[in-house]
């Protein structure tokens, strides 16, 4: 028997075929035959985003070695690893996206400041339970509008930008108390000191004699040095149990601020009242540097420097750890937070971080290939028990087969609206998969009887199928946060949104595209 | 037809054992609700407090044996392979201890916790409140709405069935921005009000709806009540589980409903057919959810409680259709005969 390709199976037929583009085909053809590594994040500050490197680029070559895979990269990055701090190599990168191979000198950077992935195999996105990274909530303390709430999410964002996390989405939450949370995911490996960057209210002041010098933000500060000569991590040292090592980095205050500096230090004296000219001469008093209050360090003032509407200063610290590469690493860490307060300024309110989630990128990446072997089993245990039942290949097939594209689409619509794939989606996958293969079975079932006319049966079988619908419809609508409007689950919906929203997509299709092509194939394999 | 002869004879007798079934689940979830100041045993999400997910195979009783010394409320779990080999420790605490337990638990397992051996979730205790709350209200709105909707299918009447979008929307409005805000004796009493008023509604103009209704009242009521008896700490996802129940669970329901109200044949017979299908569905439903259940188990992830929970729904489904929704719809149509 030849299956004759009606309207309604044709469509079912069209819309696989273009879930299938959306799920693998983007401008540089296939995404599963793609060869090379992918930028999943890369610093701003970085040489090599100044040279054109940008995030979701995909690196094929570097200096003659051919790059397929992550560990082609790992093997051609490999010499950088040996670099000192400011030695470099000339390197030639290939990028996919770019037709001139980028050129340059590099050193380290090539290893600090990007993260890199193998190229996914499909143009669908993993949530945060599947692929690692961070979510949390926030809340802002005491009064504050709606205005307030836009205000610490752009300072948040620029906050967390600065630092080099740019794969991250920042959204509002509705509380049934009508309060307004902030919820912030990031994907990928999250620094240590996340909680502080995003708490921290960061009003940063310098005061000397007590007397507001600047304070951070654009304002007082016009740039803040982060690459070359004028950021560096230094003299790192062994002490009795630590190592340390120092860092320093210059700023550029504005001439009001400068100003300022002038006036203030115009009239102190300097100590054992020593000649300002001189080397090694100092003011009594020190500029000090305080954070949300707190005074995090002081730097002694060169008496040349007094009365002068100085516009470059320089920053310095130091941190601790428990070997010298630890102290390095904690002191780099600490001067990009300072470099990160001082350029995007304070949070305009006090914030309190009321949920925190950590999901290592490790413990899930296996966890995503088992979601897989479980639906496969599933399916095949599905494919076995119908065939048994009905005795018929063709039409248990036809099911397995309708319910099958019915994933694809379900997957496609994903990948097209850009929707994060995380495990209560993926609930919701199963549970539309489920309900479309019960409503087959109600229409291969309700076809089988042959008291009435066929037409008659399989209209029967689509009206308890679109009841059904209806009934799974308004359950679902309180979760998708639809009816947020009303005070109702739009927090948890912030949750449990993905398992709403794919089982409404899944369920939808079923009722408007695979169960009529469905009911068609199996009148045709009936009559 | 032996057996269509002992159904016809007995099948008001076997809604005696739905009722009892039905009753005795609601005092245990109301006696459980007393104890526990709560309707389910909630876990970190919805508690308020943190949660560390370790990769280890550090024994869990000495884990337990040293947290026991420094905290008093903790609990801890461990997950298993396949082979049944320890792969990782979930241990919670309270968020009044959240703030040095990173620092025991390395000194404990002599590891520093990093984003590759370990994740965290923390919460806290007036957002998961929050959460908590919202859920319920979801919950409650879904099951009235899915009752709604079985309605105005079932029912006949334009003027009615106005009335029940009408009280549906109030109650919606009412859920969304008084319930449980206000004293939470007067909120349940407002939503007594409302379920009396719907239930009045529903028995006087369409007992099959009620059939429908009642059945996956059932269901869920079983359920969270078995759920309960193993000591399953639900988090916000397992919530999810419930959701899907009432998917599910209608389902069958509507097929039956469906069926024997435009029946063609005798009315044991439609039943039998539809039986016949309703069972192949959750067949292959159970089949696929425990396949599945048997492979993500060792992630102990929120799946596994999902699927679980369904699981348990979907064999309390057979008997609820089956047993409770065949026989108040069998009775119904005798008596209109």
């Amino acid at each position: 028997m030849k299956l004759k390709i009606t309207f309604k199976i044709g469509m079912l037929i069209t819309l696989v075929i273009l879930s299938i583009f959306s799920l693998f085909l983007d401008n540089y053809g296939l995404t599963f035959l793609q060869d090379g590594v992918i930028i999943s994040s890369i610093e701003s500050t970085s040489q090599l985003y100044q040279d054109g490197l940008r995030q979701d680029m995909h690196i094929t070559k570097i200096n003659n070695i051919e790059i397929k895979n992550l560990e082609d990269y790992q093997e051609a990055i490999k010499p950088f690893y040996e670099l000192k701090e400011n030695q470099t190599i000339r390197t030639e990168i290939k990028v996919r996206q770019l037709k001139e191979s980028i050129i340059g000198l590099y050193g380290t950077e090539l290893i600090n400041d990007l993260r890199i992935n193998n190229i996914p195999s499909s143009k669908l996105k993993t949530g945060l339970d599947l692929r690692g990274g961070a979510r949390a909530f926030i809340e802002i303390k005491g009064e504050y509008n709606e205005n307030d709430v836009n205000d610490v999410i752009s300072v948040l964002e620029e906050r967390l930008n600065a630092y080099g996390l740019t794969d991250l989405r920042i959204y509002k939450i509705q509380t049934s108390g009508q309060e307004i949370l902030i919820g912030i995911e990031i994907a990928g490996s999250t620094p240590e000191q996340l909680e502080s960057l995003i708490e921290e209210q960061g009003f940063f002041e310098a005061k000397i004699a007590n007397k507001t010098v600047f304070i951070g933000g654009d304002q007082d500060i016009t740039h803040v040095a982060r690459t070359g000569e004028q950021a560096i991590v230094y003299n790192c040292r062994d002490s009795q149990e630590e190592s340390y090592c120092d860092f320093q980095f210059q700023i550029t205050l504005s001439t009001n601020a400068a100003d300022k500096f002038a006036e203030i230090t115009k009239d102190l004296p300097t100590i054992d009242n020593c000649n300002p000219v001189n080397q090694g001469c100092y003011l009594t008093e020190e500029i000090v540097f305080y954070i949300d209050g707190i005074n995090t360090s002081s730097l002694k003032i060169a008496g040349s420097l007094k009365g002068r509407a100085e516009t470059t200063i320089s920053i310095t610290g130091s941190e601790s750890g428990q070997t010298q590469q630890d102290a390095a690493e904690n002191t780099r860490s600490e001067m990009k937070r300072l470099q990160t307060i001082l350029i995007t300024g304070s949070l305009p309110q006090e914030l309190e971080i009321v949920k925190i989630d950590r999901i290592s990128p490790n413990l899930s990446e296996n966890f995503t290939k088992q979601i897989l072997k479980a639906g496969l089993f599933a399916i095949i245990a599905i494919t076995i028990f119908t065939f048994l039942r009905y005795r018929k290949i063709k039409t248990s097939l036809a099911l397995v087969t309708v319910s099958f594209s019915e994933l694809l689409m379900i997957l496609g619509i994903a990948a097209l609206i850009n929707w994060n794939l995380d495990l209560p989606s993926i609930a919701g996958i199963i549970a539309a998969i489920g309900t479309g293969i019960d409503s087959q079975i109600i229409i291969m079932d309700e076809s089988r009887n042959k008291e009435e006319s066929l037409k008659e049966q399989i209209k029967k079988a689509l009206f308890i199928i679109t009841t059904a619908f209806a009934t799974t419809l308004v359950a679902l609508l309180p979760l998708t946060g639809a009816l947020g409007f009303l005070g109702i689950g739009a927090t948890s919906a912030g949750l449990l949104k993905g398992f709403a929203i794919t089982t409404l997509i899944g369920i939808t299709i079923g009722v408007l595209i695979s169960r009529p092509a469905f009911a068609d194939i199996v009148k045709q394999l009936e009559e | 037809m032996k057996f269509a002869l002992w159904y016809n004879k007995n099948y008001k007798k076997l809604l005696i054992l739905s009722v009892i079934l039905i009753l005795a689940s609601i005092i245990y979830l109301i006696t459980f609700s007393i104890q526990n100041d709560s309707i389910i045993h909630k876990d970190v999400s919805l508690t308020g407090g943190v949660a560390y997910t370790i990769e280890t195979n550090y024994s869990i009783n000495e884990l337990n044996q040293k947290l026991a010394e420094k905290y008093p409320d903790f609990s801890t779990q461990s997950i298993s392979d396949g082979s049944g080999n320890q792969i990782q420790i979930i241990v919670t605490v309270q968020e009044e201890d959240s703030e040095k337990i990173q620092e025991v638990l390395e000194e404990i397992l002599e590891i520093k916790l990093t984003e590759d051996n370990s994740s965290i979730e923390s919460t806290s205790s007036n957002i998961s409140e929050d959460f908590f709350k919202q859920l319920i209200i979801s919950i409650i709105l879904a099951f009235f709405w899915m009752a709604a909707v079985v309605f105005l299918i079932f029912a006949k009447g334009h003027k009615i069935k106005l009335i029940v979008i009408f009280i549906n929307i109030l109650l919606a409005i009412y859920l969304g921005n008084f319930f449980l805000s206000i004293n939470s004796i007067v909120s349940f009493l407002i939503l007594g009000l409302f379920t009396i008023g719907l239930a009045y509604i529903y028995i006087k103009n369409s007992i099959p709806s009620v059939a429908v209704i009642l059945s996956a009242f059932a269901d869920i009521t079983l359920t969270l009540a078995v759920v309960n008896l193993l000591g399953m700490k639900i988090s916000t996802a397992g919530i999810v589980a419930f959701l899907m129940l009432i998917g599910y669970s209608v389902d069958t329901d509507i097929l039956l409903t469906t069926r024997v109200l435009n029946k063609k044949n005798t009315l044991n017979k439609e039943m039998f057919g539809a039986l016949k299908t309703g069972l192949t569905m959750s067949a292959t439903t159970i089949i696929a959810v425990s396949t599945a259940l048997i492979i993500v188990i060792p992630f102990a992830s929120v799946l596994n409680q999902i699927f679980t929970i369904l699981l348990i729904g979907l064999g309390f489904d057979l008997f609820s259709t089956w047993i409770t929704n065949a026989s108040i719809l069998k009775w119904h149509i005798e008596k209109t005969k």
